[in-house]
């Protein structure tokens, strides 16, 4: 199925999946789709408020009427027009049930419509109007316009077809049962015609002669050759057939059998011309049976039956066959039931029946209705080869019947108002409707139409409404349709190609079509549901649909699918990437605890002094060296004791040659750490008391809270008051700042904070090894101007000042062997971790 | 050795022998011993915090302005004893409510320190002495050649600015839904991460020389205890 | 409320940050950097309070490991008690310090060489990427270059390796970092400023 819908009103190409059009707001699909799938049957009763709803034909759309109009000025239609004409004047005028009241309605009111031709517009009659322009609506009326010319080839109505919609195709068979029963029916039709209007139908016949041809171009002679095709003809019928050629070779001679066909019909209602007709009632036999049976052979054969009834005229012979087709009748007059008997008499020992030589001035007439009289009996009445010939006759079910109508003059038949005036409509306009099927397929007729059990239920449950639609002319129209279709289907089943043209639209259609008051009085009288009780609730225009697709652009479809993935990304589980959980090892803890323990311990307690301190001064120790050796002696200065008490053997390794180079400071202690005060008492207790000097002044200034705030508030006011800094009013009046940290952060604060205020003193800091990487970037840009990181820094800067005779010192064998054993480990250690990882991560990849 | 030095080395060498006991295994004395250490240190920080910040910083001037002070002195000092005492609301969850404009005053502060500390102290510095790396008389001052002047400046601008570039973090989104950096901007990450590798590589270095430090001093010491009764 | 509190911190950054700019404002500046100081002491204090309640709790609760809360909150009310007493400069207090504190932190610190040791060996085990690479590969470089021998230094490794890469290589990435620290914290600090950020409480 393509991607798009071309819009049958506008052409406009719309998405698959829109409902209506974009331009024109025409409905694209049927609204008898859902209805393809509800397959439930309608039991007799439900189906009378279709039959109604062909009353309101009169507001049938006018592209409908338009299209009829344009059907008949084709110049292909022409010659349908022409069989058309004949057909009002004569006999196909009058369809069978389906199409005869459609033709009288659109004889009697061109607006009116058909109720099965409202239902595929999909709505009520009430809501016609509203879809006019459904695709299917015109399509119907089109495809029919198209086919009014039966008699063109199948490929023409293939193609056509090509233009189908699915759900019309597969309206199942039923839909092209009543589609080739229109040929029987009309037939059958025309016999009803003709009884009620013996003028024309005898001008037809005077004329019939002369438009043999013309006539054969009817679909008739395809229709019915499908119908005997099928192997379950009853042999009577054969052995009829060949009667019937014994009889009179010219029979079967006739190339066009259709035409003998409709020979035999105004035969049947016209007495006077009927003896001329001879030939051609036996023509009829075959006409009606098939087209292809028109081949030699079988044709042949069947005609040769025929004349083995040497009790009958001729034209009987040819005709018993057909009428015997045309058994079955939905319901038949009493009195033809009581003619069935002799009737199914006759056509077993084919016997002309008495009542038939005493009524009828021409045999033929009496012989043709005689046969309906046997499909009107009761099942238990009709003879064994009846009931076997019954599916294939219901095709001509109503023919007979009605056939015998004008010339017995039965009350019943005369309920049949079919005014000729009623049907000046040409009857190739409905005919197309399932004739666009192709005439090959047939499968109602061959298949259905011949169970019996289909047969059985059309004799025993034949609906209500179709016998109420033999009894109303007015909804004769209606329930002819679906009479024929029922003839192909499950007995008291709607078909479903009926049910998919039900209306579907619930809102005001759906009240109508329920609507079912019954009119007593006034010219509506006897009609039910014509008019509908809420017509002020009707409504009289189609809303306008507004689609309620977007209207979006490629660039918002990408944008609307891009956050489509960012919400799912969202929301969407993150798998973690989560490593292999590893098992602790005790044993390596345990192992390089060991090892360290046990040599820095032996170490350690050797006291051993092996390994040299380092050789090289770097730039950022040799900076400090010179601030330290720049500060003149008794100069204040601060220092910041700023490290925890965890690195208090670093920091004082680190710090304490600084002291022991500076000559007697003036040293004022501050700490932005808890614990820095009481550290700083330990430095100023500890190493500091090793120094050399005796002439250190010192203060504790103690705690500063607030970090950065306590350094910046301390940077712009520093308010001392002691005695010791005198004349100490700034920070750039100390002679330098030495920050002693453990952190990096801790370092930053003292630089960033004091940047504005400490003016050009220099600032040294002793940073634990850890912090150093981080403040180093400081000593770069020149904001601080020395850096002693660790007990490296502290060895080089010992080294250099006092000659290595310091914490570092005593450290520093321990230390050295402590990083050459843990660079031992890391590399060694390493490298088998990372041999066991490429293993295990193989192994992995080897298992996925 | 004084009674307190004794009692002090006692303590130390104990408590370092509790710790290094974890060595072996998490254990109740290691836990004691942390316990203790918590407990000793928080009640230390207090009493700083008391005896270093609120005594001398707003008791003291409390009291010397309601007793000497001007009108205006004491209304200067009723603010922060009023901070104060909203802020201890903080203890209790019923009134921690407010305390919401002490902390608001404290956030406030804070960042405009943090602000012109950042600016003034580190963002035009770094930056600067990222420039002065190839300063040609500051590398003559300290006996640098040319060569090593550029070789080294290059390194460090480009090792700034590649670190710098790992952390932009913007990327433009993708029709396909998928978010990748410019390619310039990847490459330059990709090498910003070998600087950032080798800076952490320092830093560990650093701290595990730090650490050895403090090892090799805790080792010293028991040492020395135990030399002190050998 | 919301507003209120805003308007305190939005109001007390200004005049801070103006008085780094303006010397009109340095005086304002000195007076609500000590308001600052005096209430971060308190918060240390509060922060020590809420350290007891939630051991007392623990404590009375029964709470597995009740008994170090216990322990914990003895030793910290002790210290405390005695810290208000006799003041931190006390030499009971020093006792304190370098009987207590110092030991256990200073052996904490040694027991991470163990870690780091130990970490650094299974590291290439869990990812052997390229920056993990270079992270080890540095580190032992530098570790040995900090190292000496009986000699003197290690050649080449402690004279030029180690030295490049400290002040050459190292300084570039920390500098990078620094930099990159500095404008998330000029970002962060300019948000509460202008009140995008309310941490507070007042959002």
């Amino acid at each position: 199925m393509a991607d798009t819908i071309k819009c049958p009103v506008c052409g406009r190409d719309n998405s698959a999946d829109q409902e209506f059009c974009e331009n024109c707001q025409s409905r694209l699909e049927p609204l008898t789709g859902p209805l393809k799938g509800a397959d439930a049957p309608i039991k007799p009763g439900q189906a009378p408020t279709r039959k109604n709803t062909a009353e309101l034909e009169p507001i049938l759309p006018q592209w409908l009427r338009d299209a009829r109009d344009s059907a008949r000025k084709s110049a292909e239609d022409e010659a349908v027009s022409q069989i058309g004409k004949q057909s009002q004047e004569s006999f196909s005028a009058s369809n069978s049930d389906l199409l005869a009241g459609l033709q009288s309605h659109a004889d009697s009111d061109d607006e009116e419509t058909p109720d099965w031709l409202t239902s595929i517009t999909g709505n009520s009659a009430a809501s016609k109007k509203l879809d006019a322009e459904s695709p299917e609506v015109r399509w119907v009326e089109l495809g029919g316009a198209s086919d009014f010319a039966q008699e063109e080839p199948p490929v023409e109505s293939s193609s056509e077809k090509d233009e189908i919609a699915d759900w019309f195709r597969d309206a199942s068979g039923s839909l092209q049962s009543p589609g080739f029963e229109q040929p029987a029916s009309s037939s059958h039709d025309s016999f009803i015609a003709s009884s009620d209007t013996p003028d024309w139908l005898r001008q037809m016949a005077a004329e019939h002669e002369t438009k043999d041809e013309v006539v054969s171009a009817k679909p008739f002679d395809a229709v019915p050759s499908s119908l005997f095709e099928s192997s379950d003809t009853p042999d009577w019928l054969h052995q009829l057939g060949e009667d019937a050629s014994k009889n009179s070779d010219s029979f079967f001679t006739d190339a066009e059998p259709s035409a003998g066909a409709e020979s035999a019909l105004p035969q049947s209602d016209a007495p006077d011309w009927l003896s001329s007709l001879g030939a051609g009632s036996q023509e009829q036999t075959p006409s009606a049976d098939s087209a292809d049976f028109t081949g030699p052979v079988s044709g042949e054969k069947e005609a040769a039956e025929i004349p083995s009834d040497e009790g009958l005229p001729d034209w009987m012979k040819g005709l018993q066959p057909t009428e015997s087709e045309q058994s079955i009748q939905a319901e038949t007059p009493a009195w033809l039931k009581d003619d069935a008997q002799p009737s199914t008499e006759s056509a077993d020992n084919f016997e002309l029946p008495s009542w038939l030589s005493a009524t009828s001035p021409t045999p033929e007439k009496p012989v043709q209705e005689e046969q309906p009289a046997q499909d009107d009996l009761p099942l238990g009445d009709i003879p064994g080869w009846l009931k076997a010939a019954a599916p294939q006759s219901s095709i001509y079910s109503d023919s007979p019947t009605e056939e015998a109508a004008p010339s017995s003059d039965a009350d019943w038949l005369t309920s049949f108002k079919f005014p000729s005036e009623q049907t000046p409509e040409p009857q190739p306009q409905l005919p197309p409707v399932f004739s666009t099927d192709e005439p090959a397929e047939v499968p109602a007729f061959t298949g259905d139409a011949q169970s019996n059990y289909n047969m059985d239920s059309l004799f025993t449950d034949m609906p209500d409404w179709l016998s109420n639609a033999m009894e109303e002319p007015s909804s004769t129209s209606a329930s002819a349709p679906a009479a024929n279709s029922l003839d192909s289907l499950t007995p008291g089943e709607l078909p479903s190609w009926v049910q998919a043209m039900r209306p579907l639209d619930a809102g005001s259609s759906q009240s109508v079509a329920n609507d079912q008051t019954f009119e007593s009085r006034g010219a509506l009288a006897g009609f039910q549901g014509v008019l509908p009780l809420t017509t002020g609730f009707v409504p009289t225009s189609k809303p306008k649909v507004h689609s309620i697709r977007l209207q979006v652009s490629d660039e918002q479809r990408s944008q609307a699918a891009m956050l489509e993935q960012i919400l799912a990304a969202e929301t969407a589980p993150e798998p973690i990437a989560s490593f292999s959980a590893l098992p602790t090892s005790k044993g390596l803890r345990w192992l390089i605890a060991f090892v360290l323990i046990a040599v820095l311990g032996t170490l350690s307690f050797m006291r051993t002094q092996i390994f040299s301190l380092p050789v090289g001064v770097p730039f950022e120790v040799s900076g400090a060296m010179n601030a330290a050796q720049a500060i003149p002696e008794g100069a204040p200065v601060l220092v910041a004791f700023d490290y925890e008490p965890a690195r208090v053997g670093e920091m004082e390794a680190a710090a304490s040659p600084m002291f022991n180079l500076m000559q007697n400071p003036n040293l004022t202690f501050i700490s932005t750490n808890e614990t820095g005060a009481i550290l700083a008492e330990r430095f100023i207790s500890g190493p500091l008391a090793d120094t050399d000097q005796s002439g250190i002044q010192r203060l504790n200034l103690g705690y500063l809270p607030g970090g950065q705030m306590g350094i910046r508030a301390f940077a712009q006011d520093p308010e001392f008051t002691f005695p010791q800094l005198e004349g100490v009013t700034s920070l750039s009046q100390f002679a330098a700042l030495i920050i002693i940290t453990d952190s990096a952060d801790s370092a930053r604060a003292w630089i960033e904070q004091t940047s504005s205020s400490r003016g050009t003193i220099p600032v040294v800091v002793f940073s634990s090894a850890q912090s150093a990487p981080m403040i180093r970037p400081y000593y770069d840009s020149q904001q601080i101007t020395g850096l002693v990181s660790g007990l490296y820094g502290s060895a080089v800067f010992e080294q250099n000042m006092s000659g290595g005779s310091g914490i570092s010192r005593n450290y520093w064998d321990a230390y050295s062997v402590g990083m050459l054993l843990a660079m031992a480990l890391i590399l060694g250690g390493g490298l088998f971790n990372l041999a066991l990882g490429l293993r295990d991560r193989a192994a992995s990849r080897e298992e996925k | 050795m004084t009674t307190l030095d004794l009692i002090t080395a006692i303590l130390s060498f104990l408590f370092t022998l509790l710790i290094f006991s974890y060595l072996i295994g998490d254990n109740p004395l290691f836990r004691i011993a942390v316990y203790i250490f918590v407990g000793v240190s928080s009640g230390y920080i207090a009493a700083i915090a008391w005896w270093q910040v609120i005594w001398p910083r707003l008791i003291q001037p409390l009291i010397s302005a309601m007793l000497t002070g001007s009108l205006l002195e004491k209304g200067l000092i009723f603010v922060p004893l009023l901070g104060a005492v909203l802020i201890l609301m903080k203890a209790s969850p019923r009134l921690a409510g407010m305390s919401r404009g002490v902390m608001a005053f404290l956030v406030g502060v804070g960042a405009a320190v943090t602000i012109a500390g950042a600016v003034m102290g580190t963002l035009i510095p770094q930056v600067m002495g990222t420039i002065n790396s190839f300063d040609l008389a500051s590398a003559s001052a300290r006996n640098i050649s040319l060569i090593e002047v550029i070789f080294n400046g290059a390194f460090v601008l480009a090792g700034t600015i590649f670190t710098l570039t790992y952390f932009h973090f913007g990327a433009r989104a993708k029709v396909d839904g998928s978010t990748r950096r410019n390619g310039l901007i990847e490459i330059s990450a990709w090498a910003g991460r070998i600087f950032i590798g080798i800076t952490l590589g320092t830093v560990f270095a650093g701290v595990y020389a730090a650490a050895l430090t403090a090892l090799i001093e805790r080792i010293m010491s028991l040492f020395n205890f135990l030399g002190n009764f050998l | 409320m919301r507003i209120f509190t805003a308007v305190i911190a939005i109001a007390a950054g200004i005049l801070v940050l103006g008085g780094y700019f303006f010397p009109a404002l340095a005086d304002i500046q000195t007076l609500l950097l000590n308001w600052a100081i005096i209430l971060a002491g308190m918060a240390a204090l509060v922060g020590i309070f809420n350290l007891i309640s939630v051991h007392t709790d623990k404590v009375r609760r029964r709470e597995k490991g009740s008994t170090y809360s216990a322990i914990l909150v003895i030793a910290l009310v002790a210290t405390f008690v005695f810290g208000l007493i006799l003041r931190p400069d006390h030499s009971a207090m020093a006792i304190l310090m370098s009987g207590i504190i110092i030991p256990v932190e200073a052996a904490l610190m040694g027991l991470l060489t163990v870690s780091l040791i130990y970490a650094a060996i299974r590291l290439l085990r869990r990812r052997a990427d390229v920056m993990s690479i270079v992270f080890l590969i540095t580190a032992a470089l530098l570790i040995l270059g900090s190292a000496t021998l009986p000699f003197g230094n290690i050649p080449l490794l402690g004279t030029l390796v180690r030295p490049w890469i400290t002040q050459v290589l190292a300084l570039g990435g920390a500098r990078g970092i620094l930099i990159g620290v500095a404008l998330g914290t000029l970002t962060t600090g300019l948000r509460v400023l202008f009140g995008a950020d309310r941490p507070y409480g007042g959002n």
